[in-house]
Formats: structure tokens, sequence, C-alpha cells
């Protein structure tokens, strides 16, 4: 059980200025948990998961993650990003690149830094020279990359630019682009919040397929119906702290705290 | 007529004399093209030092030189920094060429550290989040994503000040460079007669300016037919 915990969070809060908008908040999400943070806007929701890969500056308390309290600024927080897969409500594609290099350049940079870095080593005398080559990198990846491409059947959107691409195939690109770094767990800020309605469907649907292949997942949305049907547990945030926590069925179907009664019946 | 063909001839027929205008010419251009390749590396820097310093708060001090060198440059006239350049700085120098290009790109970068900056700040907040979550470095985002980025959409603005550049170089020839803008002159010591050599050195200024700028608008064109394909799918044509 205790060995099971993936993230740890204690304790953490975080102020802009002077406005505190997390108070002292702890959670642990296990390996293959499913978490679902709900909330009005201005609770809290996206700023928690945010602090969870150091998106924002956490400023108090510690998260535990692989044994590191990444919340230390002196931590390489780089290095345990490349673990945490991140989507966004606005998707931020690279406006500036195809598809396929959207999903191949992190993890090309990422393995051509470690390459560089073991040859200087290898220079020395302090490691084994690296048998791979860029050119070995570059294929490996573009592999892997038309293989998520064809699981989410957009093979034949490699070449094209994001900007010609609909909401909902870009959110499914960016969901794959984040798995493309083979992270232990995946972040999603309110994934369908800027979608058309007719494509929250697909990017739910992806979503879900992966909560069943058990990929650890924090997510922040709207979407109810979503929440109840993949969530593990519940997180209600109000006024910066946890104000509720528990399984679908408890909270929906048994809210005990004013504020999230006050919410279901706005949203349900 | 005839003592107005006479008066042209003198100023650009008699001893080859049209040479010195396109030797003129060409150095103006040189000048020109160096001054804007070292003012576009300048603004740029700048510009990305105050990108940088504004998303994560890193190099508050580089952001205050950066801020104190634009303030100056383009708080005093250029021709005191030519002369500042020329006969004090680099006095013991006597390329005049090089001198005037470094003094125009020095002084072109404090202006298109201010079109890179808007160049910079043009480009989506999202992109660098998206790069860091990733794992990569602030640097690497930078030199990925935000640059191309940043540099795409300013490239119609910095052509400009290319195109500003080559007029406004005409100047060093207040050093004694022999830019187009000194033939005229140069000419007139000898005829006696400004009329030609202005008007001819003025048409040679405009007819490489307007030249520029249809290459200018050629790039906008190029850039907004992009933009449009990049737009198709939702407009739908």
């Amino acid at each position: 059980m205790e060995n099971n915990v993936l993230i740890s969070v204690k304790d953490l809060s975080k102020s802009f200025g002077e406005l505190e908008v997390l108070k002292s908040v702890s959670i642990d999400i296990k390996a293959g948990e499913k978490v679902v943070i709900i909330g009005a806007s201005g609770s809290g929701k996206s700023t928690l998961l945010r602090c969870l890969n150091c998106l924002e500056d956490p400023t108090g308390g510690e998260i535990i993650f692989e044994n590191e309290n990444i919340a230390d600024p002196h931590v390489d927080i780089n290095i345990h990003r490349q673990k945490m897969g991140m989507v966004f409500q606005q998707f931020n594609l690279f406006n500036n690149k195809t598809v396929l290099e959207n999903i191949t350049l992190a993890p090309v940079m990422v393995r051509m830094q470690k390459l560089r870095r073991q040859k200087h080593l290898a220079l020395f005398g302090k490691a084994e020279k690296p048998t791979e080559t860029k050119a070995q990198i570059l294929a490996e990846e573009q592999e892997k990359a038309m293989a998520l491409l064809a699981r989410i059947g957009l093979a034949e959107k490699a070449e094209a630019y994001p900007s010609t691409l609909s909401g909902g195939q870009k959110q499914r690109i960016a969901i794959v682009r984040a798995l493309a770094m083979n992270p232990k767990v995946m972040l999603f800020d309110e994934p369908t919040s800027a979608l058309d309605p007719e494509m929250v469907g697909e990017v739910l649907d992806l979503m879900k397929e992966l909560a069943n292949e058990g990929m650890t997942m924090a997510i922040v949305t709207h979407e109810m119906g979503f929440a109840r049907e993949v969530a593990d547990r519940i997180i209600f945030m109000d006024g910066g702290v946890i104000a509720e926590e528990g399984t679908p069925e408890a909270l929906f179907g048994n809210p005990k705290n004013v504020r999230l009664q006050a919410f279901l019946a706005k949203v349900l | 007529m005839e003592q107005l063909w006479t008066r042209f001839s003198k100023a650009f027929l008699v001893q080859n004399r049209w040479k010195m205008y396109f030797e003129g010419l060409g150095n103006t251009l040189l000048i020109a093209l160096i001054a804007a390749l070292i003012g576009i590396t300048i603004g740029v820097v700048m510009a990305m030092v105050n990108y940088i310093n504004k998303k994560t708060g890193k190099l508050k001090i580089a952001t205050k030189i950066c801020n104190f060198y634009i303030t100056v440059v383009r708080g005093t006239p250029v021709v005191l920094q030519l002369m500042i350049l020329y006969f004090v700085v680099f006095a013991f120098w006597d390329n005049g060429i090089m001198i005037g290009a470094i003094t125009f790109g020095l002084n072109s970068g404090a202006y298109v550290a201010e079109i890179a900056r808007a160049g910079f700040e043009s480009v989506d907040d999202g992109q660098m989040e998206a790069g860091r979550s990733l794992g990569l470095s602030t640097w690497q985002t930078m030199r990925t994503i935000i640059i191309p980025q940043a540099v795409r959409n300013c490239l119609p603005s910095l052509f400009n000040e290319f195109i500003m550049l080559v007029k406004e170089t005409s100047i060093v020839g207040y050093v004694g460079i022999y830019d187009l803008g000194k033939i005229p002159g140069l000419i007139q010591s000898r005829t006696f007669d400004y009329l030609f050599p202005l008007l001819i050195a003025a048409v040679l200024y405009l007819v490489v300016v307007l030249a520029l700028t249809r290459v200018l608008h050629m790039i906008e064109k190029r850039m907004a037919k992009s933009d449009r394909n990049a737009g198709g799918a939702t407009n739908g044509k």
C-alpha cells in the first residue's frame, strides 16, 4: 500500500502575490489510480494540477515523486517532467511543427541529450561508448509516433500542421504527444473545455482507453458523467482546500459538504 | 535642352562617373546588410533576455543592462553615435565601411529589440508551457519552438528595418565614408553643379527602396497565404 503511492502531496500551498490559491493541500495519488478534481472556477483545482509537475512553483509544502521532493527548486525538474505527461485546455500543439514533429520533438531531444552526455563520459572512459546513433533514435521515435497516430486514426495527418486540424484532433494529438514520453502519470487540465460539443466524445473516449490500460491519471474536468464513469476517487476543491473526497458513488450519491451540494445542483 | 544634357553628362558619363554612384550604392547596401545582421542578432538576443525575464523572473541584471542600452541608443542622435565610434572608439581603425556598419548595427539593435519583443509576445504562452511540461529546458523550448515562431511573426517588420537602414546609413558620409549619399558632393566638387548628382543619387535610392518594398510585399503575401491555408480547415475555403 505504502509503496504504491506515485505522487504524494504534503501541505502544498500556492500564492499569487497576496492571493492564496492553495491552502495546505495534501493528497496521495497511487499508481494506476484515476483521480478527478472538480470544483467551481477559482477553487484552485487547475493550480493544484499545475503544481503537480511544478508548472506553477509551489510556495510551500512538498511533492514527493519517485522519492524526491520535486517542489525543491534544487531538483532538476525537467527529468521528472519527462515522466509526467500533461494535456492542456488549449491543446498547445507546437504551431511551427508538423503533427509528427510535435510528437517526436521532445523524445528525440531528450534521448539526443543523453547520447551526447554519454559520449562525453565515454571520452574520459567513464561510460560505455554509446551504440545508438542520431538516425536510429529519429527512426525509432518516428515509428513510435506513427504507431501512436495510427492508434487514434490520424496517421494521414502526420505531415499536417496543427492549424489545419479540428479541436478534437488537436487534443488527441496532444494526448499522444504526452504518451510518446512513456509517462508514469498523465495530468489533464480541463482537456475538453475548449472543444466544440461534438468533439468532446472522441477525446473522452481516448482518455477512457488510457484509463482502462491502467495509466495513472489526474484530471481536472467539468464532465461529470465522465468523472463518475472513470474516477476511482473524486476530489472536490473549494476555496483552495479539499472540501470533500471519496468515490464517485459517495460524492455524487451522498454529498455531505454544503458547497458540494450546491455545486452539483448547478452542474448535474 | 542641350545645356541640360551637358550637365547630366558631366554628372554621370564624363570620366566614367556613373561608376562612382554604383560603388557608393554597393557600399550603402554592404553597410545596411552588415548593420541589419548585427542589429537583428543584438535585438533578438535582447528581446529574448526580456522574454525569459518576464516568463521566469531570471536574468534580472541582464534585463536591466538591455533596458539601459535601449534607452541610451534610442535617446541619442545616430550622428553622434557614429562620430563617437569613428573618431574615439575605433580611432585606430581605417575601415570606415565596417565602422559605419557596426554603428548602425548597434543602433538598429535597440530598435529591433522592440520589434522582436512584440514578436516574442505574439507567441502564445501555452507553447512554452507545453515544451516545459514535456521535460524540455527553457532554452531548448526557446530554440525549437518560441524563436522560430517569434521571428516568423515579426519578419515583415525586420525586413522593413533593413529598408530603413538603406536610407538612414546615408549619414555615414558625415565621417567621410563613400556611400551613395556622399557621391553627389564629390561630383559637385568637380563640376560645381549639384542638380543632377543629387537627382541621380535620389533615383538610385528610390529604385532600391522600391525593389526591396516589393520583396517585402511578396513576403507578406506569402505569409498571409500560408496563414489562410492554415486556417482552411475551419474556414472551409
